[in-house]
């Protein structure tokens, strides 16, 4: 978006101010003490890992900070392995016992993701201010088990129309303290990033033919990096939020070729190094996501309201990152 | 007493205001700045714990907060204080982080422990699990994996009637009289791309290919085939081996959880050797259960030798992969091991 007219509209970045020696330190003691206490300790290091990270992103000066209680991600944890574990001896012994054990996913599912993304939400921080999210379980349902069947039976031509959904309800539920966030995009837009995906897939078909499956893997990095640059610029340069002084908007600077080269060395450098270059791999990708992503206002990120405070457990917490629902950073 | 420069964000509002934090002698921490003017005693401040450079806050009891990068001069303040139990283990944490030498210990304590959970702690502990879950549970899991072998790789066998009475009835006077095994049955079929080959499946069954009857030159290479499947079947492999490959995945997944799922993928690719190392180890077992069977029966070991060495010249391509990657140890390492036992 061009700027032209003299309105001090300023285009601020994030800033992110982590280092891999740094993280590397924190990273190490984590899985340490993780392996030490058989996996308990892990909720604990999520939560200074997410510390870390959100204390080392900046916006206009001033950092952001995670709140969420070690004891509830433990407790969110310990009943997804019980659901997992429930599920891999129990699926085997009859196909009806599947299929209940299944129904029951798809009935606690909404309720785990709402709960995740209320979690993840209040836990979030940024001037004092926090982050919410509202929605019912009613609502969740219609965006996570309906699709699950509609997607399928239309052959996959409504999942743009899903994506798009998806993200709309979730900023519609969103707030910064009593400001709502609001989704701009319309369906038309996904199904135009879905169509030139679908050129790109040609293009990566031919490629790999063409040069006789040797440029296979990198193509599909390459596929798969172009897919989450053209969905991510979707989602972020049609998200506002609601400020004091007109909306304040986001951009997003990624490219498919940037994102391609993070990929391709991180994952080289975390094979090469047996697993010990992953909090290096870590700290780049969140600097080159962070730092491409610009918020413009008219009037400056302060004057906003806080809302109300409650608190929500951490179920569902882990859910919630297995189906994708966050900001995606 | 140095003062701390810090953001003051009332809670209400998202506005920040440049303020200055300083001690005073009564222990009473002064926030000031433009239109601000406050003060809390130190012991009703809750400091965040110290995370390498990432900023700090300070959150007092009007639910008014300071954001700082001076990490420093934050521990400076709340030095003298005795500190929460929380802050303490932040604290420890953060030394222990801080310090290279300490660093290098968590590094070599979780190469040591990661291997030693892989390598005995998870194959024990999904050994004790099997063992303890009913033989239900696995016959339930591999129900269909015979319907699946006869739909795409196995075709009924053609062996003249008598000779697979003969077989059976040499399988019956093996598997009667050993504790469990009497569900066992022995399938034979045509093996087509599998070749010479013998394998045993979940349910308690063993499929005995055409291909490997016509190779043996003695009934008793037969016997020791058999007895290594029989092995595979007494020791529960198939579970385990469900077990540990599940378990270790988890196990990785949570380790290495905060990566995209496309640079997770080169993290999880060790799990592939490591499935292999699993493969080889159960191999061995039901070597060993084999070796043991031949001795009781005074079958020299030299025909569990000599039909490994046969099913090895049959193999197309012939010549073993590494024993790194390969899923099987090195045949010839088998043979050597069945010559030894003697």
């Amino acid at each position: 978006m061009e700027q032209t007219d003299a309105a001090p509209a300023a285009a601020v970045p994030l800033q992110f101010t982590g280092n891999a020696g740094e993280y590397f330190r924190i990273w190490i003691v984590n899985l340490c003490l993780s392996v030490l206490t058989l996996g308990i300790y892990s909720a604990w290091a999520k939560v200074r890992r997410k510390r870390y990270f959100y204390g080392s992103t900046l916006l206009e000066g001033s950092a952001f900070e995670y709140l969420g209680n070690p004891v509830a991600i433990l407790k969110g944890r310990l009943i997804v392995v019980a659901l997992f574990v429930a599920y891999s001896l129990l699926g085997g012994i009859h196909p009806l016992v599947q299929l209940a054990l299944i129904i029951s996913v798809l009935v606690i599912l909404p309720w785990l993701v709402v709960n995740a993304l209320k979690f993840n939400a209040r836990n979030s921080m940024h001037r004092n201010v926090r982050f919410g999210f509202t929605s019912s379980k009613g609502e969740m349902s219609k965006f996570l088990v309906l699709p699950i069947f509609i997607v399928p039976l239309t052959l996959g031509l409504a999942y743009p129309y899903y994506l798009f959904r998806k993200r709309q309800f979730f900023l519609q539920h969103s707030a910064y303290g009593d400001r709502q966030f609001s989704f701009s995009a319309t369906a038309g837009d996904y199904y135009i990033a879905a169509m030139k995906l679908s050129l790109a897939f040609v293009g990566f078909f031919i490629g790999s033919i063409v040069t006789l499956g040797i440029g296979l893997l990198p193509l599909y990095l390459l596929l798969r990096a172009y897919a989450e640059v053209a969905f991510a610029r979707l989602a972020w340069r049609n998200t506002m939020l609601d400020a004091q002084f007109g909306e304040i908007r986001f951009d997003c600077g990624w490219t498919a070729g940037g994102l391609f080269k993070l990929y391709f060395v991180n994952s080289l450098a975390i094979l090469v190094s047996f697993g010990l270059l992953v909090p290096w791999a870590a700290i780049r990708a969140a600097r080159y996501k962070l730092e491409r992503i610009t918020l413009q206002s008219a009037s400056g990120l302060g004057g906003f309201l806080a809302a109300q405070e409650q608190s929500v457990g951490a179920v569902g917490d882990e859910a919630g990152e297995l189906l994708g629902f966050d900001f995606g950073l | 007493m140095t003062n701390v420069s810090a953001l003051y964000f009332d809670g209400k509002s998202s506005e920040g205001r440049d303020v200055t934090i300083g001690l005073d002698a009564q222990g009473v921490l002064r926030v000031s700045g433009a239109g601000i003017e406050r003060g809390w005693p130190l012991a009703e401040v809750r400091a965040s714990g110290r995370i390498g450079s990432s900023r700090r806050y300070l959150t007092f009891p009007d639910g008014s907060q300071c954001e700082t990068g001076d990490n420093d001069g934050v521990d400076r303040m709340f030095a003298a204080q005795e500190p929460a139990a929380s802050y303490l283990l932040s604290r420890l944490l953060q030394r222990w982080e801080s310090g290279l030498g300490y660093v290098l210990v968590a590094v070599a304590i979780t190469v040591a422990a990661a291997w030693a959970a892989i390598a005995w702690g998870i194959p024990a502990l999904a050994k004790q699990v099997a063992f303890a879950l009913p033989t239900a549970t696995e016959t339930l899991i591999g129900r269909d994996a015979l319907g699946a072998l006869d739909r795409f790789v196995l075709s009924p066998g053609r062996l003249p009637p008598e000779r697979q009475d003969a077989l059976r009835k040499l399988f019956a006077g093996m598997t009667t009289g050993v504790a469990g095994a009497g569900g066992y049955r022995l399938e034979l079929r045509r093996g087509g791309r599998a070749g010479a080959n013998a394998l045993a499946l979940p349910a308690g069954i063993i499929v005995m290919t055409d291909e490997l009857v016509e190779l043996s030159q003695d009934e008793r290479e037969l016997e020791a085939v058999l007895a290594h499947e029989i092995g595979h079947l007494r020791q529960r492999h198939i579970l385990r081996h469900v077990l540990q490959d599940s378990v270790t995945a988890l196990l990785i997944a949570v380790t290495v959880g905060d990566l995209t799922s496309l640079t997770s993928l080169a993290a999880a690719a060790p799990t592939l050797l490591l499935q292999a190392k699993f493969s080889r180890d159960f191999e061995r077992e039901a070597d060993d259960f084999a070796l043991a069977y031949l001795a009781r029966r005074g079958i020299p070991p030299e025909m569990f030798a000599a039909i490994l060495q046969r099913m090895e010249e049959k193999r197309p391509g012939g010549k073993d992969a590494p024993d790194y990657l390969s899923t099987h140890p090195a045949t010839r390492e088998r043979i050597e091991h069945a010559r030894r036992a003697r």
